[in-house]
């Protein structure tokens, strides 16, 4: 008994081509199901149906396929189209294809290609920056391995960057203390830092290396020049899966230094160890109910809402302070009162950018620290508002797409673009690979 | 130190007084210290609160 929920487009895993889709539910979950008239039919899981995936649909109109009949063809040649359907969030520009580590699971696989020259980077940057506007994330391979990024830092403030964020695995934000005050200096915004557990097991499985130790010693550098991190799994099934609530309340336990948690289910996009049966793919709603369930109450399911600035599936946010007793107040709750995406004047794009770098970048030190309450109740407005500022705490996700279950109808939707030969294009697009 | 002007009730003609109030929005209860008639308990609330902390307070409790 199976019954098709959703008429969607997505593409073939093996040649590419576009392909009609359908989202399926079938033997107590929901399924992708497309056929390629050359490579034959496919089929990936998608939502296990622990939680109802009409909810978190929400109002979201399916794809009418016709309004942009070349997609994603098209926007991986030339960029987003005009029928896309969100704003830039979030630009992601890879500044070396070089890397200190060999990871498991990687979506840029690094080639080890010499750097472009700074001037060139610049130059990107200047070519899609909306000054007082853009977050810019410099990824990579490790972009810490440039000597010059603090340059590259401080050359995307100039040109108007609002928010320059950097993706590390941290490695030189623990060795190198002078080189993290160089990009603080700069006008670095923040860190999103790969951080799988709290075991080093997981790292050697994952990372090829021991790197607990390492990620205490960046959170803590990060933190003696007042620059915000935000931790990064990776979750892979049978590897870190059980180690969701462990991250959770480490991570608290380091607030303010650490901003929040933004898991990634693995998604099999540029280095995979191997084409994924449907039992390895964690997916959003396991995530969810296994950050409640592990959490021990810490972090309520309630409290994570599906993403507005993607599509729901790609994701979820949570808003939290955290209190001195050391347990999160929720900001975040479903209401059915809810102001909906689409009657606001303000872009959900734009909308979500501020709300992360309001949460993932640090006050300054004297700024909202002094509080004029000498009230410690969360309910004094005067104590929430200098305690949201400082020990403000995200909960985030982002599932990303890969050949196998990626739906157009999310594609669309996306507002995470990486930067590629002056053009945007949805950040699962440009990292695609074909199994 | 210029002492600030004293605020009645135009209703019931009595004196403000400073009184915690509590201010609901989104299933969140916030409160801070406002004037207060104590005979009708009606509240004075300045432009400066408005527009400054409760701003502040609805926008960090709004859904992004």
């Amino acid at each position: 008994m199976e019954k098709v929920i959703r008429k969607t487009r997505s593409i073939c895993p093996r040649c590419g081509r576009t392909v009609d889709a359908s989202v399926v539910v079938r033997g107590g979950a929901t399924y992708l199901d497309k056929s390629c008239p050359e490579h034959g039919p496919f089929s990936a899981i998608i939502w296990r149906n622990k939680k109802s995936i009409f909810d978190w649909y929400g109002d979201v109109e399916p794809l009418d396929a016709a309004a942009a009949p070349n997609c994603p063809s098209e926007c991986r040649e030339n960029g987003l189209c005009a029928a896309h359907k969100n704003a830039t969030c979030c630009i992601v520009l890879e500044v070396t294809g070089r890397c200190n580590l060999r990871c498991r699971y990687c979506f840029a696989a690094p080639d080890g290609a010499r750097d472009r020259p700074a001037e060139e980077i610049i130059k990107e940057i200047a070519g899609f920056t909306a000054p007082g506007k853009t977050l810019v994330q410099l990824s990579g391979g490790e972009p810490t391995l440039r000597d010059d990024l603090p340059e590259i830092t401080a050359a995307a403030k100039k040109l108007g960057c609002k928010y320059v964020q950097l993706n590390s695995n941290g490695i030189r934000l623990a060795e190198d203390e002078a080189y993290v005050k160089e990009l603080a200096d700069a006008g670095l915004s923040f860190v999103f830092m790969q951080f799988d557990g709290t075991d080093d097991a997981i790292y050697e499985k994952l990372r090829g290396a021991p790197l607990f130790a390492v990620k205490e010693k960046a959170v803590e550098n990060c933190a003696k020049y007042n620059v915000g991190v935000t931790l990064v799994p990776t979750i892979v099934r049978g590897v870190n899966d059980g180690a969701i609530g462990e991250i959770l309340r480490w991570a608290v336990s380091k607030s303010p230094k650490v901003r929040g948690v933004h898991f990634q289910p693995a998604a099999y996009l540029g280095r995979i160890p191997n084409i994924p049966a449907d039992g390895a793919r964690f997916t959003l709603d396991e995530l969810i109910c296994a950050i409640e369930e592990q959490s021990g109450g810490l972090v309520e399911s309630g409290s994570l809402q599906p993403s507005r600035c993607d599509h729901p599936l790609c994701g979820f946010h949570g808003d939290f302070v955290v209190l001195e007793d050391g347990g999160l107040y929720a900001l975040t709750k479903k209401r059915d009162d809810a102001p909906c995406c689409c009657c606001g004047a303000e872009n959900p794009a734009d909308k979500n950018r501020e709300f992360v770098g309001r949460r993932w970048q640090r006050p300054r030190e004297g700024g909202a620290d002094s509080c004029r309450s000498s009230s410690k109740d969360i309910e004094d407005m005067d104590y929430f508002l200098s305690r949201v500022a400082t020990h403000g705490f995200t909960v985030t996700s982002m599932a990303f797409q890969d050949a196998g279950n990626v739906d157009l109808e999310r594609l669309r939707m996306c507002s995470l673009h990486a930067a590629k030969n002056g053009r945007l294009v949805p950040f699962c697009v440009n990292y695609m690979t074909l199994w | 130190m210029e002492e600030k002007p004293k605020l009645t009730c135009s209703r019931c003609g009595v004196e403000l007084e400073m009184h915690k109030a509590f201010f609901s929005y989104l299933e969140h209860s916030f409160s801070t210290e406002v004037l207060r008639c104590p005979v009708c308990g009606q509240v004075f609330i300045p432009e400066s609160l408005a527009r400054g902390k409760m701003a502040q307070v609805e926008v960090s409790i709004e859904d992004k």
